[in-house]
C-alpha cells in the first residue's frame, strides 16, 4: 500500500462525514488511487454502506449527486429519474480575474471574499436562511455552498441559470435598473439618472455603493479624489476634475436622494462597479454548477486526493475566521521523511515552510506534497 | 365566486366543481338539446384559438349564459384531444391562457392574489416568491430577466399586470398538461364529426402557408456557429444563446419547426416548452418580433467568438449579409 493511501485509510477508518440529505436517493461516483477512470452510478441504502465502502476501497476522490433520483445506480438519466436538486455554487480560485498573479494562500482568501458576497446575495436578496445554507471548503482552490430549501428543488436548468446570472450580474441593463430623466429648460436638457437605495435586488445594490463612493469622493482631498476617479476605466483627468468640482453640497444632497445629474459620469462609474459587486462563479470554458441539474459535488467530510485536506464544514458565523491551510488539516503533527522533487514554500498550520531536497516534516505537509505530486515519502 | 366570475375563468378547480355538481353526465351534455348551446360554443372556442390564437368574446346576460360558457369549456377540452394533433393541442392551451390574461388585467389585485394562489404562487405585498416568479416569467426578455428586477428576501417585485403575465403562461402550462392525459370519449368525434372535419383542413393548410427558409449555415457568424454546435453536442447553453439564435435563425428564414428540431438534444429539452419560446421570440404568439441582439449585447454576454471579418460589422446578421453578397 502507498503512503497517500495508508494514510487515507487511517482516516477513512474514523472519518467525519457529513451525510447529505437522503442518503438513498443519491448516485455516488469514486476515483481510487492510481486510477483515472471515474466508478459511477453506485447507490448506498444506508449511511454504513457509504462508510464502510470508504473503508474498503480508500478512494483518492468521493463524489455525490446534487440531484435526487428514483433510481440513483442506474446508468442513463431516463432510468434514474430525476426528482429534484439542491442548488449548489460552486466557488473556484482558477475563476476569478487574477488568478494567476496569486500564490495559493492569496488566492484562497480571495475566494473566500467572493463566498462572503454570494453569502449576502443568497441572504439579504434570495431570502434564503443560515439554516438552509452549508458552506464547505472544497479541500482544495474553493468553497461550495448548498443550499436546501424545498421551493428551489425542482428549479430546472434555465431557472437555475437565471440565479447564476443573478448573482454574476450577467445581462444587468442599467438602463432596466436606473432610469434616466430629460428635464428640459428652454434649449438646454439636463439629463438626470435616477436610482433608489431603498430598492432590492441590483438597483439598491448599485445606488447604495454609489452613495457611498460618493461620500467617500467628497471626503478626500481634491488631490487624492481625483487619483481616486481616475482609477477607474476610461475616466479622464478632465472628467475627474469636472466630477470632484461639481459634487457641493447641493448636488451630495441630491445623490442622497438617488439623483444623479451626470449621466455620462455616472456610466462610466457603474460599468466597472458591476463587476466589482457581481460574484467571479465562472470563467467562460466551465459550466457553472449551479445550472447544472444532475452534477457531481465532493463529499463533505471526505479527503481531497490531490491535497489530503479534508472537505471542511465552515460556520457561517465563523467564516472570517476560517483558515482552510489550518482548519481543514487532518492528520497529524509527527515528523515523517521526504523528498522533494522541486522546492516548495508554503504556509500550513500558521507556520512558514521553505522545501528542498530531504527533509523532515510533519505528516499533514508530507500528505499535502505527496498529493500535489511536489514530494516522494520514503517507504 | 359567482358564476359570472366562474364563467370567464373555467379552468380553475371552482369551476370543475360546479359542473361536478350539476351531475350532468356526458351522455346528456354530448346529445341533450339543453346543451347544445354548450356545445355551439365549445366548438366556437377551438375555431376561434385555431384560426386566430385566442378566444372569442360570449355574451353573458343571466345564470343560464354563464352556465353554457362554463360547461363549453370541458366540451372544447374533449375536443380538442380528439383532433388528435399537437399543434391543436398547443394552441388551444395557448388560446385560453391568453382570453384569461385578457381578463385578468381587469380584475383586481386580491382576486389575482387568489387565481395565484390556486397555482401555488406565493405571493404578499405586491410581491412573489423568486422561484414561482422564475418558473414562469419570459426570461429571455430583458425586462424580466432575474437580475433586472427588484429582489428582496425572496421575493420580486411584480405589478398587477405581471403577475397576471405570469399566470398566463402557469394557466397555459396547467391546459396543456392536463390535456395530455384527458380521455375524450369517441361519442366526441360523431358528435361533432362535421366541425372536425372542417377545422382540421385549416389546421393543415396553416402549416403549409409556411415558407422553407434557405439559411446558409456556413455564412453565419462566428457567435451563432458557436451556439448552435454546443446546442447540437446537448451542452447547455445559456438562456440569451438561445435567445440570440433563435432570433438569428429566424431573421435568416428557417421556420419554427427548423428551429425546434436544433433544440432537441438540449439536456432539459421539452418540446411543449421550447416551441411556446420559440414562437414567442419569433413573434407568432407574443405579436412582437425580437430583434437580433447587437454585436456589443452579445460581447456583454461572453457568446462572442471574433473572427476577422467582425472587426467591420457590428450586428450578426451584417456578418451575414455581407458574407453572401
Amino acid at each position: 500500500m502507498n503512503f497517500l493511501r495508508k494514510k487515507f485509510y487511517s482516516y477513512y477508518l474514523h472519518p467525519s462525514i457529513k451525510f447529505p440529505h437522503r442518503v438513498e436517493r443519491r448516485e455516488f461516483a469514486f476515483v481510487l488511487f492510481n486510477e483515472q477512470s471515474m466508478h459511477r452510478h453506485i447507490s448506498f441504502s444506508s449511511k454504513d454502506g457509504l462508510l464502510n465502502y470508504l473503508k474498503t476501497n480508500i478512494p483518492a476522490h468521493v463524489y455525490y449527486s446534487s440531484a435526487y433520483y428514483r433510481n440513483p445506480s442506474a446508468s442513463t438519466m431516463q432510468e434514474k429519474k430525476w426528482m429534484g436538486a439542491d442548488l449548489i455554487f460552486d466557488l473556484d480560485a482558477d475563476h476569478l480575474p487574477n488568478a494567476k498573479e496569486m500564490n495559493y494562500e492569496d488566492s484562497l482568501r480571495e475566494v473566500k471574499k467572493e463566498a462572503i458576497k454570494l453569502l449576502s446575495f443568497l441572504i439579504d436578496d434570495f431570502g434564503f436562511s443560515k439554516e438552509e445554507i452549508e458552506i464547505y471548503f472544497s479541500g482544495s482552490r474553493g468553497y461550495h455552498l448548498h443550499v436546501s430549501n424545498s421551493k428551489v428543488l425542482e428549479l430546472g436548468s434555465q431557472e437555475r441559470r437565471e440565479i447564476v446570472d443573478y448573482i454574476t450580474g450577467r445581462g444587468l441593463s442599467i438602463e432596466e435598473i436606473a432610469r434616466e430623466k430629460k428635464i428640459y429648460k428652454g434649449k438646454f436638457v439636463d439629463k438626470t439618472i435616477e436610482i433608489c437605495p431603498q430598492a432590492g435586488g441590483w438597483k439598491g445594490r448599485i445606488a447604495k455603493t454609489l452613495i457611498k463612493f460618493f461620500r467617500e469622493i467628497r471626503n478626500m482631498s481634491r488631490e487624492k479624489a481625483i487619483e481616486e476617479l481616475m482609477k477607474i476605466e476610461s475616466v479622464g483627468n478632465k472628467m475627474a476634475e469636472d466630477i470632484y468640482d461639481a459634487l457641493n453640497d447641493e448636488r451630495m444632497r441630491r445623490i442622497e436622494e438617488g439623483k444623479l445629474d451626470q449621466a455620462t459620469a455616472f456610466k462610466k462609474i457603474v460599468k466597472p462597479l458591476i463587476r466589482k459587486l457581481a460574484i467571479s462563479l465562472h470563467s467562460e470554458a466551465d459550466e457553472p454548477v449551479t445550472a447544472d441539474i444532475k452534477r457531481l459535488i465532493r463529499l463533505p467530510g471526505s479527503l481531497h486526493g490531490k491535497t489530503g485536506l479534508r472537505v471542511t464544514e465552515v460556520k457561517i458565523d465563523e467564516i472570517n475566521e476560517f483558515e482552510p491551510l489550518r482548519d481543514a488539516v487532518v492528520f497529524s503533527d509527527e515528523k515523517v521523511k521526504i523528498k522533494m522533487l522541486k522546492p516548495f514554500r508554503i504556509e500550513m498550520m500558521e507556520e512558514e515552510f521553505d522545501l528542498k531536497g530531504v527533509a523532515k516534516v510533519p505528516e499533514y505537509l508530507a500528505v499535502f506534497l505527496v498529493a500535489k505530486g511536489v514530494a516522494e515519502a520514503f517507504s | 365566486m359567482d358564476l359570472f366570475k366562474l364563467s370567464y375563468y373555467p379552468f380553475l378547480a371552482e369551476a370543475k366543481e360546479w359542473v361536478r355538481e350539476q351531475g350532468v353526465s356526458v351522455e346528456e351534455i354530448l346529445s341533450d338539446v339543453i346543451y347544445e348551446r354548450a356545445r355551439r360554443r365549445a366548438i366556437e372556442r377551438i375555431e376561434h384559438a385555431i384560426l386566430k390564437g385566442t378566444i372569442s368574446e360570449a355574451p353573458l346576460t343571466n345564470e343560464v349564459d354563464c352556465a353554457m360558457e362554463i360547461f363549453s369549456y370541458p366540451i372544447a377540452r374533449m375536443i380538442a384531444v380528439s383532433f388528435e394533433n399537437e399543434y391543436v393541442l398547443r394552441r388551444y392551451a395557448l388560446a385560453e391562457a391568453k382570453k384569461a390574461y385578457e381578463r385578468m388585467k381587469n380584475e383586481d389585485m386580491q382576486f389575482i392574489v387568489h387565481i395565484a394562489e390556486e397555482f401555488g404562487m406565493e405571493i404578499k405585498n405586491d410581491a412573489i416568491h423568486f422561484s414561482d416568479y422564475l418558473r414562469y416569467a419570459p426570461t429571455w426578455d430583458m425586462k424580466w430577466k432575474l437580475v433586472n428586477r427588484d429582489l428582496k428576501d425572496g421575493y420580486v417585485s411584480v405589478a398587477k399586470q405581471e403577475i397576471a403575465r405570469l399566470l398566463q403562461e402557469a394557466i397555459r402550462k396547467k391546459i396543456y398538461d392536463e390535456l395530455a392525459y384527458l380521455y375524450a370519449p369517441p361519442e366526441i368525434k360523431r358528435v361533432f364529426y362535421n366541425d372536425i372535419l372542417r377545422l382540421r383542413s385549416k389546421v393543415v393548410v396553416r402549416k403549409e402557408k409556411k415558407i422553407r427558409g434557405d439559411a446558409s449555415f456556413p455564412d453565419f457568424p462566428p457567435c451563432i456557429k458557436a451556439i448552435i454546435s454546443a446546442v447540437k453536442s446537448g451542452k447547455n447553453v445559456p438562456h440569451v444563446g438561445r435567445f440570440t439564435l433563435v432570433t438569428f435563425l429566424n431573421a435568416v428564414g428557417m421556420d419554427e419547426d427548423e428551429i425546434l428540431k436544433l433544440f432537441s438534444k438540449s439536456p432539459d429539452f421539452q418540446e411543449d416548452k421550447a416551441r411556446y419560446q420559440i414562437e414567442h421570440i419569433t413573434g407568432k404568439i407574443s405579436g412582437t418580433v425580437y430583434s437580433i441582439p447587437r454585436c456589443s449585447t452579445i460581447r456583454t454576454w461572453g457568446l462572442c467568438y471574433p473572427d476577422e471579418r467582425c472587426k467591420y460589422v457590428s450586428h450578426p446578421l451584417m456578418y451575414y449579409r455581407r458574407k453572401r453578397k
